[in-house]
């Protein structure tokens, strides 16, 4: 099996026995992951806390360098073809990454800016992005008087301003108003109709299941089960994926 | 190119909205270099830079002494009387113990005669070869103001002792002119034996013109010839900017540090750009923020100093050696604003270390007090402070006279500290942020 093809279909991001272990820790936060996520795919990385979703994501998303192994984005090294492979890329980080002394106009601008975006193009997807989250009325108003649903509909704004191939969500809805969350899952399926492939973890599972054609739960840096969510919920003769995510990886806290 | 422009306005954007921030860039240098100009302007006073009100009690007032020191006094303001009438001795200590004037002078009774008599008498005695007349002698009093500087002090006391010793030369001279043709005529008797009836010698006639012989003429140097008197405004106009332009480390700190906290790093990183442009960005916005800085308290001596009775600031003409300048102090300052903002873990630690740090950088570099100034050991350690290599340089432009190849030196000093502080920054960061 190559890295670019699996059973025909494109694969947009592999990894290949993924390690990290971050300075001064004695437990790797990744310990061997393996991924294969093919093209259209809306792909859900669930887990407790701690258990490496973040890092993973952060490596993926070409952020954090890996202790070993290897990943490949559309084919490419990132190492190797960092910028063509970032391109491509759009990250929604867990942390609401805006200014929040700009306007949300302003913080779109500034990022499309750095997506190579530019004149009547730029303006066109600014308004296009904040009509998309629902903030089409709120672009000339400065991030900080936002409330935390409207921030982090803006923040979903920021990374899909290029149209990414490849999107990233790092718990994107935590901490928001129902109604925000409904939005923000809503648009989420509308992008990956539209073709954007998605890698999302999250401590919702019922999100998952609703949103996700496939999940992985990783503990301890390791993928214990994959699979379609149903599949696997039934497989291990489970009511939900909560059930079943619970059962995986205990009841116990991990603070 | 769009890009780094993206980025450009994007800090100039968030500085603006940062109205504390800017306070701290521009309004605390202003404030600075107006306030602590007029109090050194005062102590220049002190110093005896400039006139100082001085007492002068006369009680002796038939001798020489007191004319004598009215007229040779220069530099100071003398008063002799207080609401018309001369002013006493305890008065005069009143006054000067409360700092109403600087220093008194108080010449006692009798002075000048008793001091004509002690030439006289010495003279004789160096003439007879007999002992030189002992016993006290008439003492002039000085009084200081307890506040006032050394300098100030040491500059009364020498002229006054030059008027005296003056005075004193003038006395053995007037007692030797009348002495000496007695003495000699004497003398020459003694000798001429049977002659001595046809000898006289007629009267010394010793009249001393008080027109100095030579003239002493202080002058600074100034290489390009532009006549630059050194004061307060020439070294505090430089100081206090280059005090402002090393302030923007904290705001640089806490925006890095936020971007970092806050999760917009991140989503710096997964752009398609290269980290360094965005750095580039950062550093351009910062560099014009320290040139508006420059140009804002360079404004602020030329202009608004002189409607305080301050001197104007003489910027000079060497403008392309004063741009080299800023944009070395933006480089070196802008380089140690990423260190700081990459070493930092809050907030915090940021704004206070690199406050700390700069104040502690600008008093060693001679912000405060100039290096000549200051003891042998903190001037041997005021070399490692880069506040200290941008002041030196400025001076040398403002007050010397400077230009490009004479602060070349500075300029090299200043660069290699941005490298070396923005290559730190880039490992801390790639360590911490990248690695992890």
């Amino acid at each position: 099996m190559t890295m670019s093809k699996v059973a025909g279909s494109e694969m947009v991001l592999q990894t290949r026995g993924l390690v990290k272990t971050y300075r001064g820790s004695d437990e790797p936060s990744l310990a061997g992951l393996d991924l294969t996520i093919p093209a259209g795919e809306l792909f859900g990385l669930l887990g407790p806390n701690g258990a490496g979703k973040t890092t993973a994501i952060s490596i993926m998303s070409t952020i954090l360098k890996p202790t070993a192994g290897e990943v490949r984005i559309f084919g490419f090294d990132p190492g190797r073809e960092g910028r063509r492979v970032k391109a491509g890329l759009g990250l929604v980080p867990q942390e609401l990454a805006l200014y929040q002394a700009l306007t949300a106009r302003e913080n779109l601008r500034f990022f499309g800016r750095l997506y190579g975006l530019s004149g009547s193009e730029l303006k066109e997807r600014i308004a296009e992005c904040l009509e998309f989250v629902g903030l089409a009325d709120r672009g000339a108003q400065p991030v900080h008087t936002f409330s935390g649903g409207m921030k982090r509909r803006l923040n979903l704004a920021a990374g899909i301003m290029h149209r990414p191939r490849l999107l990233f969500l790092d718990e994107p809805t935590v901490g928001i108003d129902a109604q925000s969350r409904n939005l923000i899952l809503d648009r989420l399926a509308h992008l990956n109709g539209q073709g954007t492939t998605m890698i999302y973890t999250t401590h919702y599972m019922e999100e998952a299941e609703r949103l996700c054609s496939r999940v992985a739960i990783i503990d301890r840096g390791r993928i214990i089960a994959e699979g379609k969510p149903a599949e696997m919920i039934r497989a291990g003769d489970h009511a939900t994926l909560q059930e079943l995510f619970f059962a995986l990886t205990g009841r116990k806290l991990r603070d | 190119m769009n890009r780094l422009y993206g980025e450009l306005i994007k800090d100039l954007l968030l500085l603006w909205r940062d109205r504390a921030g800017l306070l701290i860039l521009f309004l605390m240098p202003a404030l600075l270099v107006v306030i602590i100009t007029l109090v050194q302007n005062n102590v220049y006073k002190l110093m005896g830079e400039t006139s100082a009100r001085v007492l002068l009690v006369d009680q002796d007032p038939g001798g020489l002494l007191g004319r004598e020191i009215e007229s040779g006094m220069h530099g100071v303001i003398l008063t002799r009387e207080l609401d018309g009438r001369p002013v006493t001795a305890d008065e005069a200590r009143n006054l000067v113990s409360r700092g109403t004037f600087q220093a008194g002078i108080v010449i006692p009774p009798g002075a000048g005669r008793e001091m004509t008599e002690l030439a006289t008498a010495e003279v004789r005695a160096s003439l007879t070869g007999s002992s030189a007349p002992g016993g006290p002698r008439p003492e002039l009093s000085i009084y200081f103001d307890p506040t006032v500087m050394g300098v100030f002090r040491s500059g009364i006391e020498n002229s006054l002792t030059m008027i005296v010793r003056s005075l004193e030369i003038k006395a053995r001279i007037k007692a030797f002119g009348e002495l000496l043709p007695g003495y000699l005529e004497r003398e020459l008797k003694k000798q001429a034996g049977e002659f001595a009836d046809y000898v006289s010698v007629p009267p010394l006639k010793i009249d001393l013109k008080t027109a100095p012989l030579l003239t002493i003429a202080g002058r600074a140097l100034s290489r390009s010839g532009l006549p630059v008197v050194p004061t307060p405004v020439q070294h505090n106009v430089p100081a206090w900017a280059l005090f402002g332009m090393f302030f923007i480390v904290v705001p640089m700190a806490v925006f890095f540090l936020r971007e970092r906290q806050e999760g917009t790093m991140a989503r710096l990183l997964a752009l398609p750009v290269p980290y360094a442009v965005i750095l580039a960005g950062k550093v351009l916005a910062f560099t014009l923020v320290c040139f508006c800085q420059f140009g804002l308290i360079v404004v602020i001596g030329r202009y608004l100093l002189p409607h305080l009775g301050l001197p104007a600031f003489e910027p000079g003409h060497n403008y392309g050696a004063m741009a080299a300048m800023v944009l070395a102090i933006s480089l070196a300052a802008t380089g140690y604003g990423l260190l700081l903002g990459c070493v930092s873990r809050t907030f915090e630690q940021a704004s206070m270390f690199g406050s700390i740090s700069v104040v502690v950088a600008s008093a060693l570099g001679g912000v405060m007090v100039p290096v000549y100034a200051m003891p042998e050991l903190m001037r041997r350690i005021s070399v490692i402070s880069p506040v200290g290599w941008g002041l030196e340089a400025f001076l040398d432009i403002f007050v010397r006279g400077g230009n490009l190849a004479s602060i070349g030196g500075e300029i090299g000093s200043l660069l290699a500290f941005a490298a070396a502080t923005g290559l730190l920054a880039w490992m801390f960061f790639v360590s911490r942020d990248r690695v992890g």
